[in-house]
């Protein structure tokens, strides 16, 4: 059983993520190396679109810790898409909120990083 | 008869264990019955099953002959105990030959009389057996083995086997020749438990009778609580027999678990009134387990095992601790609670599991399964020791008596330890939420909340037990849900709070868990439970859809 998928996809200046089921230590893990390997690249602009998760613990909330202090310490963007309400409620409940930008759909996003220099 | 056994129209819900005794002890013409202990808690109606036995033995058949004896702690003392042993076999089996009810009551018979008596009726064995116990008067020990052979050397001289039934076995390791208890002299009962041809059946405390040296020759026979069916004709009968009305709620009769003897307290002190309703009957559990028959009987052995003031409110302490507490205690544990000695702890300790009060396992203890004896305790406690009312009391017991509200829906589940066990408990949360056309967005922040309680069950269980219960309740303007586990105590007892797990605590970004329960659930509580721990989380329906109301307001 696996109750966790990840799917990426790249343009030529910002990485889409789309983690997919439950993100617990293992998904979050997951979608830590997928942004890693995008920030290594010098991409850093990383979308990741929320809209296919389905829950979300603490213990995985708390190794996007460690995925936002890599985005801010190469100078990236992350921005948060499609959020459930609830998904929201719990990353603001931990503080992330200040670190990241959220939008309503992929595509805001997108243009919103485009946008950027 | 030297007993009193009730009419056979008021013994309820125990025919099919007297057919299978009856049918079991009826083989002795075989030679294959062998010797059993009847075992169950107090009150459990081990000794009525005795007796009814005995009275079936005795008039609807005559080809095994019953012996019942009751011990008696006022004659342990080698000498007398073994004279009314032999002399009431002696007056029972000839009284079965001619089903001479008369000579039932004849216990007190001098040997000299009884020889008379066995002569009149050409009992030639009954002389012999008689005669030898009489040249074995300077020897305790050797008449104790001639009386409690008595009924196999009849059964072999007379063809006829006899059953010997024996209620409080367990006060018989209190034998003794010169006052002090000789463990030597009740293993006497080996050999007359081995016979074939005239089987023992006992009963009594079983947690003593395993400590006394013949234990192992003892088939154990369960003696079940009684069903719903017959506790409530049991009750209702009572109730009618003394002109009072009504019935108590299914609920409460449910609470006192089949248990013949809580039945009979309970129902007694019902017929206070004569038309009792529900709260009545409340009242009448309340009063019985504070100050009624029921609470007297539990005390007076509490006080019977620790004469002492000082040690009794210490072991009241220790057994509500135990009764309270996450996990089995051990006398470690104990000690270190109380500040006292592993061997004064593993005293207190044994005397209670002695008692059946406490059950024990592999060194550890925990609570009994019987409600009404965690209340009596709780009760006991609160009284003697945190000098509660018993208004105090009876506020902290009549919740746990109230039925659920109607229309309250229930699901349970139980769940293993594996791997993401706590997805499964989400989606059947969501799945309920559903089915019952839930608020969404309350479901959702319950399911994040499950989510979060379901990895501290796992975390705090340690292995223990393996299993997550988990429990959704629903209502129209709330939804509960339950969880819970095995494991180590988590709460700390001051605050009502759980305390860090420091290796969890270690892992980078844990103890947000708790956190996200509270931010999510309306109530959160944290409860020991005699399984573990449970954690229980409440959503306000009402209140959650008021907020969607106003969010879907606010978008348009």
């Amino acid at each position: 059983m696996n109750n966790f998928t990840l799917s990426s996809k790249s343009g030529p200046d910002v990485a889409v993520i789309t983690p997919k089921g439950y993100i617990n230590d293992l998904g979050a893990e997951c979608l830590e190396q997928a942004s890693e390997q995008f920030l290594d690249k010098g991409m850093k602009k990383i979308v990741v679109n929320f809209s296919e998760v389905l829950f979300i613990n603490t213990i995985g909330i708390s190794i996007f810790t460690g995925i936002v202090h890599k985005a801010l310490e190469s100078d990236g963007l992350l921005c948060f898409t499609n959020m459930k309400k609830i998904h929201r409620e719990v990353f603001e409940m931990m503080g992330f909120m200040k670190h990241i930008k959220v939008f309503k759909s992929e595509e805001d996003a997108i243009s919103f990083l485009n946008g950027r220099s | 008869m030297p007993f009193s056994a009730l009419p056979e129209k008021d013994f309820f819900g125990r025919q099919d264990e007297l057919a299978r005794l009856y049918k079991r002890f009826l083989q002795a013409s075989g030679g294959s019955a062998p010797s059993a202990v009847l075992s169950g808690p107090r009150g459990i109606g081990k000794t009525e099953l005795l007796k009814q036995l005995f009275g079936l033995l005795f008039w609807k058949q005559g080809a095994v002959a019953p012996f019942y004896y009751a011990a008696n702690p006022a004659l342990l003392s080698s000498s007398a105990f073994s004279r009314s042993y032999l002399v009431r076999f002696i007056c029972q089996r000839l009284a079965f030959e001619k089903k001479d009810q008369a000579l039932l009551y004849q216990d007190g018979m001098s040997v000299e009389n009884l020889s008379v008596l066995a002569e009149d009726r050409d009992a030639v064995w009954a002389q012999e057996i008689l005669e030898q116990y009489a040249h074995s008067a300077g020897d305790p020990a050797a008449a104790l083995r001639i009386a409690l052979e008595a009924p196999h050397r009849s059964t072999l001289t007379t063809g006829v086997p006899v059953v010997v039934l024996i209620d409080d076995f367990h006060r018989l390791q209190g034998l003794h020749i010169d006052g002090a208890p000789d463990s030597r002299l009740v293993s006497l009962f080996e050999a007359p438990f081995s016979f074939r041809k005239s089987p023992h059946l006992v009963t009594g405390n079983l947690p003593e009778i395993q400590e006394m040296p013949v234990s192992s020759g003892l088939e154990r026979i369960p003696v079940q609580p009684l069903g719903s069916e017959a506790a409530s004709s049991k009750v209702l009968s009572l109730l009618r027999e003394r002109g009072v009305e009504g019935g108590p709620p299914p609920l409460l009769l449910d609470y006192l678990g089949g248990n013949p003897f809580y039945l009979g307290c309970f129902a007694r002190a019902a017929c206070e009134k004569n038309a009792p309703g529900e709260k009545d009957f409340m009242n009448a559990y309340i009063h019985e387990i504070t100050e009624g028959a029921l609470a007297l009987f539990w005390s007076s052995i509490v006080k019977g095992l620790f004469p002492n003031l000082a040690t009794r409110r210490t072991a009241l302490a220790i057994v509500h601790k135990i009764y309270h507490a996450a996990q089995p205690l051990s006398c470690r544990r104990i000690a270190t609670s109380f500040a006292m000695t592993e061997g004064q702890a593993e005293t207190i300790a044994h005397a209670l599991y002695s008692a059946g009060i406490v059950r024990g396992e592999f060194g550890v203890f925990r609570a009994v399964d019987d409600r009404v004896l965690l209340d009596v305790i709780d009760g006991l406690y609160r009284k003697e020791i945190l000098a509660k009312t018993a208004h105090d009391i009876e506020l902290d017991i009549l919740p746990k008596l109230q039925p659920e509200e109607e229309g309250v829906v229930r699901f349970d589940m139980t769940l293993p330890m594996t791997k993401e066990a706590e997805l499964v408990a989400a989606q059947s949360l969501d799945q309920i939420g559903k089915n019952l056309r839930l608020n969404p967005d309350a479901v959702g922040q319950l399911q994040i909340a499950l989510i979060e309680a379901c990895i501290n069950a796992m975390e705090h269980s340690k292995g223990a037990d393996n299993r997550i219960y988990i429990s959704v309740a629903v209502d129209k303007d709330r939804l509960e849900v339950s969880i819970e586990s095995a494991g180590q105590e988590f709460v700390v007892q001051e605050t009502g709070e759980p305390f860090g797990d420091r290796e969890v605590a270690k892992t980078p970004g844990r103890g947000w868990g708790i956190k996200l329960m509270k931010r999510f659930a309306d109530d959160v509580r944290f409860e020991k439970t005699a399984r573990g721990t449970r954690i229980v989380l409440v959503k306000n329906l009402r209140a959650a859809a008021d907020v969607r109301r106003e969010e879907t307001a606010e978008r348009e």
